[in-house]
């Protein structure tokens, strides 16, 4: 090839205008990690990015398929340092759907990718398969929207609810309907009662993770099951139910008898004050979240008071509040002002130590004045002389649900279809609220293990 | 419980790791130096248990850590993070001959570690075990993808790497056992090289006609991963194992089609008839096979059937004319095939050709001939079942076990180094600097 042509040759291989050479021999080409791939959802995952040209901006994108078939899916804008590397636990993100240094910021950040169902809110329903996060690396500060663009280095990575061991076995017994979760080993184990809110249905991925801890954990489907009796718009079940459930695990021969708790969110909160003070078991712990005390009569017969309480949700409409875009907020319905003072649990008479949980952008229960306000919690016990019994967190910023940390959180989701379509605001702020559940799921791990695994110098309260 | 005895704590990270991954095996909150024992349990896929122990004193802590503190005893001795699965043997009572093979890659191998109070060498399932924990083992990290392959003939299984690729791509055979073992190529997979199992010995052509596929098929296999859409058709290697091996070389040395960037023969020979292929290769075993040999329990003894290594250039691979990088794994201790005696015979020869640059030769003195990726159980005598005379056979492979574990695990990082070099840089390179002869 004779002399010019090289040369306009290797101009033309140089480097075209702006172009950045991503592949070339002297360097290898760019990689993206992720430490551990298979975790449980609430470990950390260390993401680092290596072998990129100095300083150059990259995007992370993540995606991930719901047990529903819905696509999440969040990035973020990063750029590589003077060795052409970038870490998610040490660089902060510069745009996209979180700012800041934050680790798990992909996984809690997440939204619904546009043309999805509206309305969705992510909740495992298979606590037996994981879900299975694709990470990739593309070029330059983009955004989804900005189409395809190609990926210069990709992760699969693992999110798991349940650590390996752990036995799920299906409890339709005795007309108990719910989901046990048994720690691998020999036991025995403490064990802790489960209850979500008024959803319904089965939830079972809190239990499978605190199974993962080494607890022996039941949860209890009570309303809107199709094993259960009765019509599906009330709860049939009443307090004997509950002290059944309490006493399955109780009974349970890897279950240590009298190292059981509860554990509640919303209107399973409720349920968690009202079973140890209506039915008289005695848990050794209490963990309430973001749930009101009252509600219901309570000293009425059980089956009267349980129905009482859905048709409370669908009669108080007067209490309903919409916002703008016409999404419901069921807050002022459960707020104190607003019910009589009999409907009040008596929580003076607990016994054992009590955690309680609230969201500070709660706009389904009023739960910072069920807290704070006369004849409440904290209040009750002070004036029973037990609130060395009370542990109570309060995060700004966080909304109803707080749930177990890394997944998103929906600050609305479709509450119901039929018989009219109702989109409820749950409230929260996403890095607030995730700030607060891994802060909160922290506690409540540490909390457990304090009252439930060590030894207790002084049995008796 | 008793409320004076602390609670023992058991942790394994990662819980659930590749098979090839290390972990750290900690034990917390015992009495300060107290013994413990460390035990592996694992039903395998045939229903068949192994086990492993191991014998350890805690700290002043009351801690062990397996990867920092000795076993004095048991399956494993020394200081060995990963002695609990390579030394896993069946347990008492079980069918000689037994080996462990996963089957199913898309499958965690479960095994279950627990810790047991005081130095016990048996009845562990009468004891109730201080603290355990579950430890999943996969051969597939999340992402690869499976692909079952019988177009063109062929039977064989293709392991994506996940990502965007494409990919390397790289063959895997086995050896005279026959079957489509997929694991290997599952875990090159996770490593990021487009792997294909190929089953030439018992696939569905040789099954139906009763005939030996010839060079045609594996030109088939070739051609389909360099037309993969998610493969670089210019960067496939090949890697085989014993019989496997003699098949490679024929093919990097003698094909026209196939183009090896470079191949890995572990145990193998470059001992064959010149002429023909691979059923020429199997008669010429038959006709040697009077130069078997039985040990005093009766088992099987083949490394004899291609010695003496031969002069007759009609009788092995010429080596010397190689045009791509070879990494050759033997072990000293091989009983079933002379891979040691062939491959000092291939260095010869490549030295006298002046291509010795493009040879890396891992030898490991008391290494037997199954060398596999790390920390599966080493067999040194299994049931084999010869699949002309489908006659089953107790076949002595050789190798002393904490020798040959050794051996896999540093073959292993040797083997992927090598692949990525030669697969993944942007230039050819010749041989690394991983001899160690």
């Amino acid at each position: 090839i004779p002399q010019s042509q090289t040369g306009i040759i290797f101009f033309i291989m140089l480097i075209p205008a702006g172009k950045v050479r991503w592949k070339s021999n002297t360097r290898p080409a760019p990689v993206l990690t992720a430490a551990p791939v298979r975790a449980l959802v609430d470990e950390q995952v260390s993401i680092r990015g290596h072998f990129l040209p100095l300083h150059c901006p990259v995007t992370l994108h993540a995606r991930m398929h719901s047990d529903e078939g819905d696509l999440w899916e969040s990035f973020a804008h990063y750029n590589a340092d003077e060795r052409g590397t970038f870490s998610l636990t040490r660089d902060p993100s510069v745009g996209g759907s979180y700012l800041g240094c934050e680790p798990m910021g992909l996984f809690w950040s997440m939204q619904p990718a546009p043309g999805g169902r509206e309305g969705l809110r992510l909740r495992k329903k298979s606590v037996e398969s994981p879900y299975t996060v694709h990470v990739s690396l593309l070029e330059g500060h983009v955004s989804t929207s900005e189409g395809q663009r190609s990926e210069l280095a990709a992760v699969t990575i693992e999110r798991w609810y349940i650590a390996p061991g752990v036995k799920r076995i299906e409890i339709n017994q005795n007309g108990l309907v719910g989901t046990l979760f048994i720690p691998p080993g020999p036991g025995p184990f403490p064990a802790m009662l489960d209850l979500w809110g008024m959803g319904g249905g089965l939830q079972e991925y809190r239990s499978s993770l605190l199974a993962s801890k080494g607890y022996v954990s039941f949860s209890l489907a009570y309303f809107g099951h199709k094993d259960l009796p009765g019509p599906p718009n009330c709860i049939n079940v009443g307090d004997s139910y509950f002290k059944a459930a309490f006493l399955l695990l109780q009974d349970h021969p890897q279950v240590v008898s009298d190292r059981v708790g509860i554990i509640g969110l919303s209107f399973g909160c409720y349920l968690t004050l009202r079973i140890p003070t209506k039915t008289g078991v005695k848990p050794s712990c209490l963990v309430g979240i973001n749930g009101p005390e009252q509600i219901c009569p309570v000293d009425t017969t059980e089956q009267f008071v349980m129905s009482d309480a859905t048709n409370f949700i669908n009669i108080s409409q007067e209490f309903w509040n919409f916002d703008d875009e016409g999404c419901v907020i069921f807050k002022d319905a459960s707020l104190p002002a607003n019910i009589p003072p009999d409907n009040f649990l008596k929580v003076e008479k607990l016994d054992c130590p009590l955690m309680y949980i609230v969201g500070e952008d709660d706009l389904s229960t009023a739960s910072i004045e069920n807290a704070d306000l006369d004849h409440q919690i904290e209040e009750r016990l002070r004036s029973a002389g037990k609130s060395h019994l009370l542990t109570r967190l309060s995060y700004p910023g966080a909304g109803h649900l707080i749930e177990p940390p890394y997944s998103p959180s929906a600050r609305t989701s479709m509450w119901s279809v039929k018989p009219k379509k109702l989109i409820t605001m749950w409230g929260g702020h996403p890095a607030l609220h995730a700030a607060a559940q891994e802060d909160a799921w922290k506690k409540i791990l540490d909390y457990l293990e304090k009252n439930l695994y060590e030894l207790k110098i002084n049995q008796k309260l | 419980m008793d409320e004076k005895h602390s609670c023992v704590t058991l942790s394994v990270q990662p819980s659930r790791g590749l098979v090839d991954e290390k972990f750290v095996i900690l034990v917390q909150n015992s009495f300060p130096s107290s013994l413990l024992t460390i035990y592996a349990h694992h039903q395998c896929e045939d229903g068949n248990s192994w086990h492993a122990f191991a014998h350890y004193t805690s700290d002043a802590t009351g801690a062990v850590n397996v990867s920092e503190d000795c076993s004095i005893g048991g399956t494993y001795s020394g200081v060995e993070a990963m002695g609990l699965l390579w030394s896993l043997q069946p347990v008492p009572g079980s069918k000689p001959g037994l080996r462990m093979r996963k089957k199913n890659v898309q499958a965690p191998m479960v095994v279950t570690i627990s810790v047991y109070s005081s130095h016990l060498t048996e009845g562990f399932g009468d004891q109730v075990p201080l603290a355990g924990v579950e430890v999943e083992r996969w051969y597939m990290a999340p992402g690869v993808q499976r692909i079952p392959v019988t177009e063109d003939g062929l039977t064989a299984t293709l392991f994506l790497p996940s990502g965007p690729g494409p990919f390397p791509g790289l063959l895997d055979l086995w050896g005279g056992g026959g079957q489509l073992v997929e694991y290997r190529a599952a875990l090159l997979a996770s490593h990021g090289i487009a792997s294909m199992a190929l089953d030439y010995l018992t696939c569905k052509y040789t099954m139906e006609t009763g005939k030996i596929v010839e060079q045609d098929y594996f030109e088939m296999a070739y051609k389909f991963l360099q037309k993969h859409p998610k493969v670089l058709g210019s960067r496939i290697a090949m890697l085989g194992l014993s019989l496997g091996t003699s098949v490679i070389l024929k093919i990097a040395v003698h094909s026209q089609i196939m183009k090896l960037r470079c191949a890995v023969c572990v145990s193998g020979s470059h001992v064959q008839p010149m002429d023909g292929f691979l059923k020429e290769i199997l008669d010429y075993f038959s006709k040697n096979s009077g130069n078997t040999h039985f040990t005093k329990d009766n088992e099987v003894v083949w490394r004899d059937l291609l010695l003496p290594i031969p002069t007759d250039l009609s009788l092995k691979v010429d080596v010397g004319k190689l045009q791509c990088p070879l990494m050759l794994v033997v072990g000293e201790d091989d009983q079933n095939w002379c891979a040691y005696e062939s491959a000092m015979d291939m260095k010869g020869m490549m030295e006298r050709a002046g291509n010795s640059h493009l040879l890396t030769l891992l030898s490991y003195p008391n290494a037997g001939h199954l060398i596999e990726p790390p920390y599966m159980p080493h067999a040194r005598v299994s049931l084999f079942r010869e699949i002309q005379s489908r006659q089953k056979l107790m076949v002595l492979w050789g190798g002393q076990t904490l020798e040959h574990s050794r051996a896999q695990e540093d073959a292993w990082r040797k083997l992927l180094v090598f692949l990525r070099k030669n697969l993944y840089s942007g230039v050819k390179s010749g041989s690394s600097s991983l001899s160690n002869l």
